[in-house]
């Protein structure tokens, strides 16, 4: 289980000796955390709307909250917040469907908005902005897979592959963040890798 | 190629990803950002009050402290009211033999005699 964020304790060594978070330094984190942020949610919830507003949900979390905090700790307790917060969306989202399908079996005719093939194209294509090169049209079809299979992934795997291996937490702050133990860690890490690298393969894809 | 192996490739081109997410989106995580920090402005205003809760928490109630600290300051307040009259009445002493002794038939230099002093000693025996 996940703990809530009203009960962070960040027991890192990043804590001591700190300073309080000036509004600057919040800035600055933000600033360095918000992509990758908007990334991991929408790795998550799937729909670019939702992700936005989860990150900002996180980010005023966190400001209300922790915004006094060292700015050491900052990197933990938005993870933790992060983390918490696309699991609220994954709750409300399970409470939702359960009506919207009740629903859907009384009116055949539903206009799905959210994964509309058309507005997804284009986005994808806003995304990319002017046409390069060769070289940079394989670039982003090679991030582009990634970041499917990424989406493919059980979401304990991905959660415990991108704390780990793009926030460079290490295993214990991982599994603090994720609530389970090390060994757990390491194991949704392994298979997580282990299944991005079979899937990229499938693709031609060499890393 | 090892889990870490994998891990950094992919690390690489995730960040390669994060250049490329467009204006609307990036507005929008600013607009996020802007809303946050005016939040932790706004949450920083209370430090005062929360120092203020503190004090108030230590004088308050329910508090062990204000059972301890306000019978100490009474005593304390106690003692030094004491020692205060104590010192005034020994002045006071002090002032009512100097008065007899000024005011008396005598001069001051009879007192320092010695002759005077033995004369004392010698009628009163």
């Amino acid at each position: 289980m996940i703990p809530s964020d009203d009960r962070i304790h960040c027991g890192t060594g990043r804590q001591k000796e700190a300073s309080l978070a000036s509004p600057n330094e919040l800035s600055d984190f933000l600033v360095s955390i918000e992509r990758r942020a908007y990334k991991q949610a929408l790795f998550a919830v799937r729909v670019e709307e939702n992700a936005l507003d989860i990150v900002q949900d996180a980010m005023l979390k966190l400001a209300e909250k922790y915004g006094m905090k060292p700015a050491e700790e900052l990197p933990m307790l938005f993870q933790r917040i992060l983390q918490n917060t696309i699991r609220d969306f994954y709750r409300r989202q399970k409470v939702r469907s359960m009506w919207v399908t009740l629903f859907s079996s009384l009116s055949s005719a539903r206009n799905d908005e959210e994964s509309d093939p058309l507005e997804t194209l284009g986005t994808a294509a806003e995304s990319k902005g002017t046409a390069g090169p060769v070289e940079s049209l394989e670039q982003t079809q090679v991030i582009e897979y990634i970041e499917k299979a990424l989406q493919q992934l059980p979401p304990r795997q991905r959660q415990a592959f991108l704390l780990r291996y793009w926030e460079e937490l290490d295993v214990a702050e991982t599994a603090a963040i994720m609530g389970c133990s090390q060994g757990s860690v390491k194991t949704h890490c392994s298979r997580a890798a282990h299944t991005l690298a079979e899937a990229l393969r499938a693709k031609g894809i060499q890393l | 190629m090892n889990e870490q192996q994998i891990g950094y490739r992919i690390r690489q081109h995730l960040n390669q990803g994060l250049e490329d997410l467009g204006a609307s989106r990036l507005a929008r995580l600013k607009a996020a950002r802007e809303q946050a920090l005016t939040r932790q402005r706004i949450a920083a205003r209370p430090l005062v009050a929360w120092a203020d809760n503190v004090v108030g928490r230590w004088g308050g109630p329910s508090s062990l402290i204000p059972r301890m600290l306000l019978p100490m300051a009474v005593l304390i307040l106690g003692l030094v009211a004491i020692n205060q009259w104590r010192e005034t009445q020994v002045a006071a002493e002090i002032e009512e033999i100097d008065a007899a002794v000024l005011t008396g038939d005598l001069p001051l230099d009879a007192y320092l005699d010695k002759g005077f002093d033995a004369w004392l000693k010698r009628s009163s025996h």
